[in-house]
């Protein structure tokens, strides 16, 4: 099954897909439960997004690097032992080093083991793709996964605390509108990035499909003289 | 098919084996800067509720909580080279959305040091207000909700409308802390009367920090001349507190 359905684009059209096309959140909408969770406020966002990209990057790479050696049959769990390893050394980790974030984070790190975004992406790609195209996946998947948390919660701590990254922003006599901090503001929020990023994907679809149409008249000139 | 199994099980059996062994690396090197982070945290905050304390010893074993809804989690007799300054108490309740737990430092004349929210899951700006350094239930003289309890004694009332400003709109959660200070400093102050008593001698339990157990033999021996001046004035303490009640 490895070398079938071979991912042909390039290392830099592959990272990029993850950002805006195949945008693990906005587009795919896979892993939406705790990246609402802990967006709010921008360090959580921070941190959790750099958490799961160490997890993915490291995923993909050993499962694509040891995709000839696991069965079919018994690739689940594989997946999913390689996948808790990673996982249990970021907790470890920022435990030692950084336990502040570590423990406003809470359970959200061990459950990284169980976010469908890195569960799909080593099932749908790094286990039937190169360890290069699995690279750029896992940093473009990570990287798009991070910047939208950091957006969703710069708007709702920005918002619904008058803060960004802990220091205060707002004027003093801003009243926070606590509704961005709780869960119902957490899905405005995200909705609202989903509807902007699909306005940058139309338009540069639409620059793409022009670009194309020139490139093909000018061609037809061509044909004509 | 049967040995296709034992294959499968084979190869998963050594993934796993290759994961934990690395695993066991990543925590050999972690383990003592996760237990090094946990006693400077401790350190910390026992810092910040006696400022003048040089060692502390544990004594969990000995304290007791008088309400099943309060789990006393850890208890330390803070002290400086010469005596005992107070007692310490970690203690946890449910809360409106998880448990809250508190850490609350009671001195030897049973007034409360200082009330800190170590852990606090309710609602972002209600109920986690209790832990923000900048919501103030006085605005005025710029009081925190844990920061109100400063300076009670133990014998207080600790009701919430009453003795204690709740934080607005989170009654429960202002209840709940309200409940772990007045539990845990009955429990403190049990504990500091059965020290005076000599029933229960400090030096007895277990687990005392490395240099702990020398400046407790020395004020163990050392009471006379220390612990006059203090034993005389416990007693005021608990005629004062007799009389309220």
């Amino acid at each position: 099954m490895s070398e079938e359905g071979k991912d042909t684009r390039s290392f830099w059209q592959v990272f990029k897909a993850g950002l805006i096309f195949e945008n693990p959140l906005l587009v795919l909408m896979i892993g939406i439960c705790s990246s609402l969770a802990v967006t709010s406020n921008v360090s959580n966002g921070i941190g959790m997004g750099l958490a799961m990209t160490f997890v993915l990057v490291f995923s993909e790479i050993f499962i694509s690097a040891f995709r000839k050696l696991i069965p079919n049959a018994a690739r689940l769990p594989i997946f999913i032992i390689i996948i808790a390893a990673f996982t249990t050394i970021v907790d470890l980790v920022m435990k030692a080093y950084f336990p502040a974030l570590s423990k406003s984070m809470g359970v959200f790190i061990p459950l990284i083991v169980v976010n469908c975004i890195i569960m799909g992406r080593v099932e749908a790609y790094s286990s039937k793709q190169k360890v290069i195209s699995s690279i750029a996946d896992a940093f473009g998947m990570g990287l798009g996964y991070t910047w939208v948390l950091i957006v969703i919660a710069a708007v709702r701590e920005l918002l619904g605390n008058g803060t960004f990254a802990g220091i205060q922003v707002m004027p003093v006599s801003y009243t926070p509108i606590l509704f961005f901090i709780l869960p119902p503001g957490g899905f405005l929020v995200f909705g609202l990035l989903m509807s902007v990023n699909n306005a940058i994907k139309r338009s540069i679809n639409k620059r793409e499909a022009l670009a194309a149409k020139q490139v093909s008249d000018q061609q037809k000139a061509k044909e004509n003289a | 098919m049967k040995n296709n199994t034992i294959k499968l099980g084979l190869i998963l059996a050594a993934f796993a084996v290759v994961a934990c062994a690395s695993l066991a690396v990543v925590y050999q090197v972690t383990e003592p800067a996760i237990a090094s982070q946990a006693q400077d945290a401790l350190n910390a905050s026992l810092k910040e509720l006696f400022p003048e304390a040089t060692s502390h010893e544990d004594i969990t074993s000995a304290v007791s909580s008088s309400d099943e809804t309060v789990k006393i989690e850890e208890a330390y007799l803070v002290k400086n080279d010469l005596a005992p300054l107070g007692v310490a108490i970690k203690a946890s309740t449910a809360s409106y959305k998880g448990p809250a737990t508190v850490l609350i430092g009671v001195r030897l004349d049973r007034s409360i040091t200082g009330v800190r929210i170590l852990e606090i899951s309710d609602t972002p700006g209600l109920g986690a207000n209790a832990a923000s350094p900048t919501y103030y239930v006085d605005k005025e003289k710029k009081i925190t909700f844990p920061g109100q309890f400063t300076g009670k004694y133990i014998t207080d009332k600790f009701e919430v409308k009453t003795d204690v400003i709740p934080i607005t709109a989170a009654t429960v959660t202002s209840k709940a802390i309200t409940k772990i200070v007045k539990v845990a400093s009955a429990s403190a102050g049990a504990y500091l009367q059965a020290m005076a008593l000599g029933t229960a001698a400090p030096s007895a339990t277990s687990g005392a920090s490395q240099e702990a157990t020398q400046p407790a033999a020395e004020a163990t021996s050392g009471a006379s001349a220390e612990g006059t001046a203090t034993q005389s004035a416990e007693p005021a303490a608990e005629t004062t507190s007799g009389a309220s009640q």
